[in-house]
């Protein structure tokens, strides 16, 4: 009896593995840094579409976390098989913050792909070739564009403040009602921070343009400390999407949040309708975000493949702006054709594209990005 | 027993391969760790960092531990000595039942429970609100060390709650009773007769349970945002955001140093049983 | 003052009581069948289950990671009884030289904070190839409820009545006979919480599941961390409700199995 059944069971898993192998699929992996909403965009939307235009292929996609600890964690991961000598590395396609991009592209992590993607000539910002003043280009491309931006509530604010001095002066007349989330769990309080030293740093155009200078260090002192009293008065959040959550539920009246996620929130209905959106002078820092192939990956022309799709015309409009609310990663003029003008002006319900333009700022380049950062947690959280 | 030493020592010994490999192996690696600078050469730089940046967290971390403990003591003693003197079967029975629900319930869901349980806006404001006994206005959040200490406490004193209450009531009754019929008051007995009796079974559920505050990640990270924060985020920012052990590894040590704090009160109550 | 009216002090400190205990736990009931909450409302302004949908969705990950979860947990008790039964039984029953020192290092894992060892061991297993699998996980939880294993093991084995024993032998039954008909079975109820403990702390593990699991082993604690930190409170609430059953099931039963006597041998 007991030899029927193992011989039974033998041949169920024979065929099982055999129908297996019969349809073999091929799994890309894509990794991405950054909160939910960029894992679901490729569980939801990107990865089915994909899989549905190539047949024997899946598309697992995993998320790394939030801020430039998810980025680092991809770091990490391709660095140690690197080290270990593996031939072929276990992730096809990441997506990552631009420090990291500047990083893996001087460690030689990451393959040029730009140019073999037909979609490569539709980008033509600086930020495909530059990422905080590392040369990228032909490793990168942007896969959208985002923003910050101080999110209000109109009933607690009626007249919301329209610079940093002005939200200095509005802090000290409303304790705890401004919240951000410091340096950890989310971009959206580091960039504040950024945009902080920027308004209160002479010369801080070096910060954004370069060149580094190690004893430039110096001259954000006072503004740190400047920062340090500001926070007596604020409430620190969790992250990112802690402080739309804390917006959300009342607790603080105004904010520095992603405007897509902001958008997004709304539009799901889990961000009370009436918050709007301010970008105070003399402006705040956006990102993009980088698709990368890694220079040993298992599936590096599926890869490629993927990474048209995504950055193709109508994917840009459709899931981008549309679905999330995102700046396009490609030149807008290939994207707004695609959509109709009402939801291309969406995006810009609450934040023109003059002042987009004028107030949005790059992110700190090289090491002035970890310096400042490191300053944050010796002067003012400490 | 007359089985062999050898043998004995051969039936300890996978259980004790694993433990060397997977946790004392990593252990000696983080307190090495902590010494080995950036450059390459040994020295007290990671420490001299570590402090720089997140001494006040150092010392935070002492505070929100310390405190749990005396309020989860607190709470075990009330609540277990009641189960053991109290007079009333009904009222007995309906806090035996009711202690124990947290017991089984993860850091990380407590965490959660909490976020939105004691928020400015959250249930337990909300409810005080309904009752008439707060303005909505005066609400008060309470996400920031208080909400460390509530969560710690809900979670941790149902189990040294278990580990008092059964020790107690494995008690000889004989003692208490005498007591009793001499006419002592209840409050004298709980701590004249029983908690003497107890101290170590308390001893040993408030030293684990300490500890075990001690390694959460959950719920600083979740409930507080505020600086200052407990060193377990630090040491888990460090890592993810910057990859640098050496920072990381001299927090463990610091924290190693507080836990031996309470080995040596867990060494010293062991002793006393033994030589008694 | 008459029995009744002493129930009015009572009947308060109770129901303050309950309500810290439940309170909490009410309000992650409610999240989970909250379809919008806004603040200023008390309460949800839309109640639904369409969160539910969301969690049990086919490209959802809540069942793949409760299955995740739990075959992690199974395998965990398992490795950890494997290496605990024979250890629990010989510092039970022989005389080992440097005994209380051993029962001391089994401590080692719960006494020393853990976050500085989960760091490292992920780095290590790095180089092995072993972070980010299953097996890597399963190691990190074994060894951390290896002192329960160990340690509730010991106390069952104590508590069983040598004089069983005796008398097993004295009849002509062998050594490892008396062990699987006599001993084995007396000491079940104790093994049996062991195994409880081992798998609720395995299947509730966070800590080195985000260091040594994320992101490729995504247990169901972490998906519900990561769903909390993004502020999807409804899909965080369900995915609590979800970790939570195994947990009250094994607190039912392990109210029969929790007797006094073993639980003050653990620690001599």
């Amino acid at each position: 009896m007991r030899k029927t059944l193992a011989l039974l069971l033998g041949a169920a898993i024979a065929t099982g593995t055999s129908i297996g192998a019969a349809t073999a699929q091929v799994t890309i992996n894509v990794i991405t840094a950054g909160d939910q909403n960029m894992v679901d965009y490729i569980t939801d939307y990107l990865g089915p579409m994909f899989e549905r235009q190539n047949p024997g292929v899946r598309v697992r996609a995993v998320g790394t976390g939030p801020g430039d600890a998810g980025s680092h964690r991809i770091w990490e991961r391709l660095n140690a098989q690197r080290q270990a000598n593996q031939p072929r590395w276990d992730v096809d396609v990441a997506v990552v913050h631009q420090t990291m991009a500047g990083q893996m592209v001087r460690e030689g992590l990451l393959q040029r792909y730009r140019a073999d993607v037909p979609t490569g000539t539709l980008v033509t910002r600086d930020t495909a070739r530059l990422a905080l003043g590392a040369d990228v280009d032909g490793f990168v491309m942007p896969m959208f564009h985002s923003q910050i931006a101080i999110a209000y509530n109109p009933q607690m604010v009626a007249t919301p403040p329209r610079s940093f001095q002005e939200l200095e002066q509005w802090v000290r007349q409303n304790p705890r009602r401004f919240g951000y989330n410091g340096i950890r769990g989310g971009m959206s309080g580091v960039g504040f921070v950024f945009g902080w030293v920027y308004a209160n740093t002479p010369g801080a155009e070096r910060l954004m343009n370069g060149p580094y200078d190690a004893n430039f260090r110096q001259a954000w002192v006072p503004a740190m400390q400047r920062l340090r009293e500001f926070n007596r008065n604020v409430v620190i959040t969790p992250g990112n999407a802690g402080t739309l959550d804390a917006l959300n539920r009342g607790e603080i009246a105004m904010g520095p949040v992603w405007m897509d996620m902001f958008y997004t929130w709304q539009a799901e209905g889990r961000l009370n309708p009436n918050m709007r959106l301010e970008l105070i002078a003399p402006g705040l820092p956006g990102q993009p975000m980088y698709y990368v192939v890694p220079e040993r990956a298992a599936n590096a022309e599926i890869a490629r493949r993927f990474i048209a799709l995504a950055t193709s015309p109508q994917v840009q409009a459709e899931g981008i702006v549309r679905r999330f609310n995102w700046l396009p990663g490609i030149d807008a003029q290939h994207v707004q054709p695609h959509l109709e003008a009402q939801v291309w002006q969406r995006l810009f319900r609450d934040v023109s594209p003059q002042t987009l333009a004028q107030r949005g700022q790059p992110m700190p380049m090289g090491n002035f990005f970890r310096e400042i950062q490191e300053d944050y947690e010796r002067l003012v959280a400490n | 027993m007359s089985e062999s030493r050898a043998f004995g020592l051969l039936l300890v010994a996978p259980a004790l391969a694993v433990l060397a490999l997977f946790f004392m192996y990593p252990l000696g690696f983080s307190l090495a760790g902590a010494f080995v600078e950036r450059g390459g050469g040994l020295g007290l730089d990671n420490f001299h960092r570590a402090f720089d940046l997140y001494g006040s967290d150092v010392g935070f971390t002492a505070v929100i531990i310390v405190l749990s403990t005396i309020a989860i003591a607190a709470m075990a003693i009330a609540i277990g000595g009641y189960l053991t003197l109290g007079r009333n079967a009904t009222a007995r029975a309906i806090l035996s039942a009711l202690y124990r629900w947290p017991l089984f319930i993860p850091f990380i869901i407590a965490a959660q429970c909490m976020r939105t349980f004691l928020a400015k806006n959250g249930f337990m404001n909300n409810t005080w609100v309904a009752m008439g006994l707060l303005d909505p206005a005066d609400t008060v959040g309470f996400l920031d060390w208080r909400g460390i200490i509530i969560t710690f406490v809900w979670k941790q004193a149902p189990f040294v709650t278990l580990m008092v209450a059964g020790a107690m009531a494995a008690l000889d009754r004989s003692t208490i009773e005498a007591a009793r019929n001499l006419g002592a008051r209840r409050l004298r007995i709980l701590f004249e007769i029983v908690l003497p009796q107890i101290r170590t079974p308390l001893a040993v559920a408030l030293i684990l349970s300490a500890v075990t505050m001690m390694s959460v990640l959950s719920v600083p990270l979740m409930l507080s945002g505020q600086s200052p924060t407990m060193i377990t985020v630090q040491m888990a920012h460090r890592i993810q955001a910057m990859g640098d052990y050496g920072v990381a590894n001299a927090l463990g040590f610091v924290s190693y140093m507080m836990a031996a704090v309470f080995a040596w009160f867990y060494l010293r109550e062991t002793v006393k049983e033994r030589t008694r | 003052m008459t029995p009744a009216l002493l129930w009015i002090p009572r009947a308060i400190l109770l129901a303050l009581f309950a309500w810290f205990i439940f309170g909490p736990l009410a309000n992650l009931l409610i999240w989970s069948v909250a379809e919008a909450w806004f603040w200023p409302n008390k309460l949800p302004s839309q109640w639904g289950f369409r969160f539910w949908e969301q969690v049990f969705r086919p490209t959802g990950r809540a069942m793949e990671s409760l299955s995740l979860s739990i075959l992690i947990a199974l395998l965990t008790v398992v490795l950890c009884l494997a290496l605990a039964i024979p250890a629990g039984w010989a510092l039970a029953r022989v005389r080992l030289p440097f005994r209380a020192v051993i029962m001391l290092v089994f401590l080692m894992p719960q006494a020393f904070p853990s976050l500085p060892v989960y760091i490292n061991i992920a780095r290590a297993f790095y180089e092995y190839g072993l972070n980010g699998t299953i097996l890597g996980v399963v190691l990190v939880h074994t060894t951390h409820g290896l002192v329960y294993a160990v340690w509730i093991a010991a106390a069952a084995f104590s508590a069983v009545d040598r004089e069983l024993e005796q008398a097993a032998r004295n009849i002509g039954a062998t050594a490892t006979r008396t062990f699987f008909t006599i001993t084995l079975p007396l000491a079940l109820p104790g093994l049996l919480v062991a195994a409880i403990f081992v798998f609720l702390e395995s299947l509730d593990e966070f800590t080195g599941s985000f260091f040594v699991g994320a992101p490729d082993i995504q247990t169901l604690p972490l998906l519900m961390f990561t769903a909390s930190m993004a502020g999807s409170y409804q899909i965080s609430s369900i995915t609590a409700l979800i970790l939570l059953v195994p947990s009250l099931v094994f607190m039912v039963l392990v109210q029969r199995f929790l007797k006094p006597e073993v639980l003050t041998k653990i620690g001599a």
